[in-house]
């Protein structure tokens, strides 16, 4: 009985795989369907046939591509396109005036206050926190949200970023050298790798002020973000407010001084991104200062250099100790995204974005790109595992810290022309507010 | 095959069935592809060629507005002004850049949007001039024309032709070296990219240059890099990332990728001819190309019937088996009933076997022992009769079993046939000594249209096998009725059979029916029985669409209830009228008082009845003039025998007494004979019976008399037998012989009718015909002799003498002419039976 039995469930479960593979066979693939965790539920016809246009100054933008695809699951008959414009800067407010004017596009912080982008937030950008348009910003840190006088949001920031250093974690595993986590660290750590042979253990891209920027730029904001008077001052630049930045600066001198960076080196990378990503993926360099933005480059990069194609290594992006007790994760917007209220297809603009507003999709988006989240529930890539260490009184919301962007780029200046030994500290001091 | 082995066989048809499907399709659609592969790529070049003949054309506009600069010695301010005249069209615009201070700031036809009269133009900020002009200003170029970048002025995304032009100074100076721009909107030329047929209507295209950057880029296509897109969402080798790069860069082709989606797309490319590195790629998601071959739909429908098909025939085979198993198991059975049949028969036919060939050994060794010859030949005669029965009974049942078993009606009479039952069962009361009693009710309608022969088998069956299983001393009554049938044309005939014999089991009553029961007890293993007789009966009356009811009880006895719906026949009563006498009746049993002087009067007899012997003397003793008093037997106050002899002491020799009884009355004869009773007459009181006996006592003379004792009037008949063998001609002859008949033999039908031809008229009285002869049977030799031109010899009686006992063959022999039948073996009884009644026709 049991050898018939076996027999009759071997024979069904044959018709039944032959059942299943047949199936398979004739089986048409559909689109996944969207999850339904993301709980986002169309507002408007889903058979709308419609396009959209988002314009941003990426020259590629993957991740957002993406979400173009989740939303298209939602809104088959939406064509959603990215383009890329010449100049964006200098051309975005014309753009919104054109007659291909994009329906979202992007926007960065200082587009807030410097001259000639008013018309952006005085009226030509959605308000998106229309309860109308039932777009969620509850998802976003309430301190990176920029409000108008009047309490319209015309943006919502999409990544943030941070300043750090690439570790190749397999050169200080090779080296038996633990990855600095205090400034004293950092100093024994490019010690012994250059008695390792590694000349310059640290190299940073050279130019637009970048030079040591991730060392004593987070550093120069941790000594004002409990001292408003100070940031007051600086707003003002007002006489004696250029000491505020004193500090930032001896540091970026003394770490210059100690001759861990070969400024030869450092110049021969062209731009902060592809070719400080490709510089670093040769795999003789153990810590880059970098950007978020830089980091959000690197997967993608790993394929096109050869040398990592060949000799492949971990790596990770770390805050750069700058004080005894660590690093600072200094937390500014990267981009965001607003709609364009002349756009021809309003309801479907506000849609996206009630669609992209949401932790699970934002943080898809930083995840996809490496960059740093606007939401709440801070969910960052595996390579910015050290940022998750950080103590919370050594994170700085640079939204919050309310400094303005003159006295913010003249600490930049200042630090870039001290650490290429162009000015002392105390030149630069003293040249505050006229730095070129 | 076993069941799982075929199952698996059809799978695996089936599997090749849909592989084969599938390979076919499949290199169809490879096929196909391979095809439309072909047309996407040939489509793709015919777009180069719409591209290149547009930018050929805008180029040569944009050269013969330098020309006309150049030919016109104009200034910044002319050529801009003439620009401004010469576009035409509001969507292009003219730029024009001075290449001298390298600020790559110009003029623009068209003011900057937003900005009122502001008609300067500046692509310091676009990535596009930013090494020089050189790469624009080639002369061996039939196209100078930019990436597609945002127009600084209007912000729309746009392509620039470029040209090379000289202006002149304003005031005097040095001519300033130029470059004049058409810009025109890419959406233009996207315009231009209209695709042939509603099949590439998923078909998007973009422009690239040699290092992969969209100049133009279509809507499917993402990154700002042809390659960048294909590593993006294809995951290539750095190997395979070359190798497409240097395809794309090669000669027209084609190739597969992932689009953003990861639909699986087909890529086609080819270089613009007008320009150095400029390649159109096109792209279509596969689905679009290949839909139309794969026709799932069918391959789905296939599948479903052949899955149908194979559950169909699962289904069915299931029920075959089924099937098969039912006959097998009737086959076994059947087997294991022949193979039963034979082992009883076997044994039933070699018992009575046995006692013949052993009782003729002892009479052969013992031939001058009389004594023991005649004890011999009476108990061979004993085993012959039970081996005939037997022998009918087999063939009965084979006839049943096999469905053959026909009827034949004939008209008859009921009467007559109860007096043949009373006749052949009163040998084995007599011999049990059993208490019988037959006793018939309401015979309105005697003749009745049936298989007379069938009917008796029933009949006899039941009555046999009571007497058979009740002992001696037992009872065994028969109550044989007519009642109203349920039409006019018909009578319910019904006979009920009750014994206190051994009775039977509950257990055995539920397979009494079935051929070769036999109640397992030793009372029964000591009876003769083919264990067929009930089988039969139940079969025939099945037949005739009767019932059979039995009630038993073990050691009680029986009661069987036959009831048959028979058709009236048309004949009437047979003229049996006696002068008027008056008859005086006597018997304990009302029953048989009331239907007896029914009978009588039927008869044309006055009759008068009473209860017992006592009544009777008294009765004669009165005023009436009985001319017969008919006696019971057995009556509690007074018997039979004793009450004729008060009668005869009373009335003298003036009355014939009949005695009534059921029994032999040899015992009792000579007592009877004393008493002054005249004759006997037995239980029940037939009409026939009552007639033939009353006739003989009032001097008629009967037909029905014992014919044992009469046949020497029968002596000197001359009878041709045709008989092909030997030995039945034999015994035939010597037992005609010992009657005083006179026989002749014809070996077979043919000489049967030669002889009857040519023998002088009144040779032969009858002929005994045999059916299955040589030469001519007897049926072919029947209707010969009816054809005879001889009235007389044609109008000889025949009589068939033949082993063909069914009643088909009666049919068939009364059919063909003749004038009876007689089955062998052959009942002598019968034969002079048959002789008398030849006779008695032939004299009137």
């Amino acid at each position: 009985m049991k050898n018939r039995s076996a027999k009759k469930t071997a024979l069904c479960a044959v018709i039944l795989a032959l059942a299943l593979f047949l199936t398979a066979c004739g089986g048409q693939e559909t689109p996944a369907p969207p999850e339904e965790a993301a709980g986002f539920k169309p507002r408007l016809d889903t058979q709308t046939d419609c396009s959209l246009t988002v314009a941003g100054h990426y020259n590629n933008f993957e991740a957002l591509e993406a979400e173009f695809n989740r939303f298209a699951a939602y809104y088959p008959h939406v064509k959603m396109n990215y383009t890329f414009l010449d100049n964006y800067n200098g051309i975005i407010v014309t753009a919104l005036e054109s007659a291909e004017a994009p329906d979202i596009f992007f926007t960065y912080p200082w587009m807030s206050y410097r001259e000639g982008y008013a018309s952006i937030y005085g009226g030509l950008a959605e308000n998106l926190a229309d309860p109308a348009l039932g777009i969620d910003l509850s998802c976003i840190r309430e301190s990176l949200l920029y409000k108008t006088a009047e309490g319209s949001v015309p943006t919502v920031p999409v990544y943030t970023t941070t300043y750090g250093m690439l570790v190749n974690e397999e050169i200080f595993e090779k080296e038996k050298i633990a990855i600095p986590t205090t400034y004293a660290e950092l100093i024994s750590a490019c010690e012994a790798l250059q008695k390792a042979g590694y000349a310059s253990p640290i190299l940073a891209y050279n130019r637009g002020n970048f030079m040591l920027f991730p060392l004593y730029y987070p550093y120069f904001c941790a000594q004002l973000q409990s001292n408003p008077t100070a940031i007051q001052a600086l707003n003002d630049m007002g006489e004696g407010s250029a000491e505020y930045m004193r500090g930032a600066l001896e540091l970026a001198a003394d770490f210059m001084g100690r001759g861990f960076i070969d400024l030869e080196r450092c110049n021969a990378m062209e731009n902060d991104y592809n070719a400080v990503i490709l510089r670093f993926f040769e795999g003789d360099v153990p810590m880059m200062f970098a950007t978020g933005n830089t980091v959000s480059g690197t997967e993608k990069r790993e394929s096109q250099s050869e040398a990592f194609a060949a000799h492949p290594f971990r790596y990770s992006f770390h805050p750069v100790p700058s004080t005894e007790k660590g690093g600072y994760f200094i937390n500014t917007i990267s981009m965001g995204f607003a709609v364009n209220k002349n756009s021809k297809n309003l309801d479907m603009a506000n849609e996206f974005m009630r669609f992209l507003v949401s932790t699970e999709e934002l943080n898809r988006m930083a995840q996809a790109k490496r960059m740093v989240t606007p939401c709440v529930d801070m969910s960052l890539d595996g390579v910015y595992a050290a940022f998750g260490q950080v103590d919370a009184g050594h994170i700085i919301n640079f939204s919050e810290l309310g400094l303005a962007d003159t006295p913010d780029s003249q600490v930049r200046r200042a630090g870039w022309q001290v650490c290429n030994g162009m000015l002392t500290v105390d030149e630069a001091v003293a040249a505050f507010g006229s730095l070129e | 095959m076993k069941k799982s082995l075929m199952i698996l066989g059809n799978l695996f048809i089936i599997l090749a069935i849909m592989a084969f499907v599938l390979l076919y399709v499949g290199s169809e659609q490879q096929r196909m592809i391979a095809s439309q592969t072909e047309a996407f790529e040939n489509m793709t070049v015919a777009m180069e060629s719409v591209t290149t003949n547009y930018l050929v054309g805008e180029q040569q506009v944009c050269g013969s507005w330098a020309h006309y600069i150049n030919a016109n010695d104009m200034t910044a301010g002319e050529a801009i002004t003439f620009l401004r005249d010469a576009v035409g069209v509001q969507y292009v615009m003219a730029h024009i850049l001075f290449i001298e201070d390298q600020s790559l700031n110009g003029l623009s036809t068209v003011a900057q949007t937003g900005a009122g009269d502001h008609y300067e133009v500046s692509y310091a900020n676009i990535n596009i001039f930013s090494d020089g002009f050189e790469e624009f200003l080639r002369p061996d170029s039939r196209v100078n024309v930019t990436r597609a970048y945002t127009n600084p002025i209007n912000a729309i995304q746009s392509i620039a032709f470029c040209a090379p032009i000289t202006l002149r100074a304003e005031e005097g100076g040095q001519p300033r070296e130029a470059v004049v721009l058409r810009v025109v909107p890419v959406s233009i030329l996207e315009q231009k990219w209209v695709f042939p047929t509603e099949q590439y209507s998923n078909a998007e295209i973009s422009l690239i240059d040699a290092a992969g950057n969209y100049i133009i880029k279509g809507y499917a296509f993402k990154n700002s890099n042809l390659y960048d897109f294909y590593q993006s969402y294809n995951s290539p080798s750095a190997a395979d990332l070359k190798s497409i790069k240097a395809s794309v860069s090669g000669a027209p082709g084609s190739m597969e990728i992932n689009n953003s989606t990861g639909e699986r797309c087909l890529i086609a490319h080819t270089r613009v001819n007008s320009t150095d590195d400029w390649i159109i790629v096109t792209m279509i998601p596969m689905e679009s190309i290949s839909k139309t071959v794969m026709n799932w739909t069918l391959v789905g429908a296939v599948t479903a019937g052949l899955l149908l098909l194979l559950i169909f025939n699962l289904i069915n085979m299931a029920g075959l088996n089924r099937q098969l198993k039912t006959a097998a198991a009737a086959a076994d059975s059947a087997n294991r009933a022949k193979t039963d049949f034979l082992s009883t028969m076997s044994h039933d036919i070699r018992t009575p076997m046995n006692a013949i060939i052993g009782l003729t050994a002892i009479a052969g060794k013992n031939v001058e022992d009389t004594a023991t010859v005649r004890e011999s030949l009476h108990k061979i005669n004993l085993a012959s009769s039970h081996l005939l029965t037997l022998i009918n009974d087999i063939l009965d049942i084979s006839k049943v079993e096999s469905g053959k078993l026909n009827l034949s009606p004939v008209t008859f009479s009921i009467v007559e046939c109860a007096e043949n039952l009373v006749n052949i069962s009163q040998p084995m009361v007599r011999e049990k000594n059993i208490d019988f009693n037959f006793r018939i009710n309401h015979f309105e309608h005697e003749y009745l249209y049936a298989d007379q022969l069938r009917i008796n088998q029933i009949y006899i069956n039941l009555l046999s096998n009571a007497i058979k299983y009740t002992e001696p001393g037992g009872k065994v009554c028969v109550d044989m009725r007519q009642e109203p049938g349920e039409t006019e044309k018909t009578a319910r005939l019904i006979y009920v059979v009750a014994d206190t014999g051994i009775g039977m089991t509950p257990e055995f009553m539920t397979r009494m029916y079935k051929p070769f029961s036999r109640q397992t007890d030793s009372r029964v293993n000591s009876i003769q029985g083919t264990g067929l007789g009930l089988a039969i009966t139940k079969q025939m009356i099945d037949l005739m669409h009767g019932t059979i009811d039995c009630q038993s009880e073990e050691g009680k006895g029986t009661t069987f209830t036959v009831t048959l719906e028979i058709p009236l026949a048309d004949r009437l009563v047979d003229d049996m009228v006696l002068p008027p006498i008056r008859v005086l009746l006597a018997d304990d049993d009302p029953v048989l008082l009331e239907t007896a002087r029914d009978t009588l009067r039927s008869i044309g007899a006055e009759a008068d009845t009473v209860g017992s012997g006592a009544e009777a003397v008294r009765m004669v003793s009165g005023k009436a003039d009985y001319r017969v008093v008919i006696l019971d037997w057995k009556m509690p106050d007074m018997d039979g025998i004793e009450a004729a002899r008060r009668i005869r002491q009373k009335v003298g020799g003036d009355v014939s007494i009949l005695l009534i009884s059921a029994y032999d009355w040899s015992d009792l004869e000579e007592a009877a004979r004393q008493a002054g009773v005249n004759g006997f007459i037995s239980k029940p009181l037939f009409r026939s019976t009552l007639y033939d006996k009353l006739s003989e006592m009032l001097g008629s003379e009967s037909r029905h008399g014992d014919q044992e004792n009469e046949d020497a009037d029968l002596a000197g008949m001359r009878i041709l037998v045709a008989e092909d063998n030997e030995i039945n001609w034999e015994i035939v002859s010597m037992l005609l012989q010992m009657q005083g008949i006179e026989t002749e033999r014809a070996e077979n039908g043919q000489l049967a009718v030669e002889r009857i031809a040519s023998a002088k008229p009144g040779t032969f009285n009858l002929v005994f015909m045999d059916i299955q002869m040589p030469v001519m049977n007897g049926i072919e030799a029947t209707k010969a002799i009816r054809k005879l031109p001889d009235p007389q010899a044609a109008g000889i009686p025949i009589i068939a003498m033949t082993a063909d006992a069914f009643s088909e063959n009666v049919t068939e022999c009364l059919a063909a002419g003749m004038n009876g039948h007689i089955a062998k073996p052959i009942d002598m009884k019968l034969v002079m039976k048959e002789i008398r009644r030849i006779k008695e026709e032939r004299e009137k």
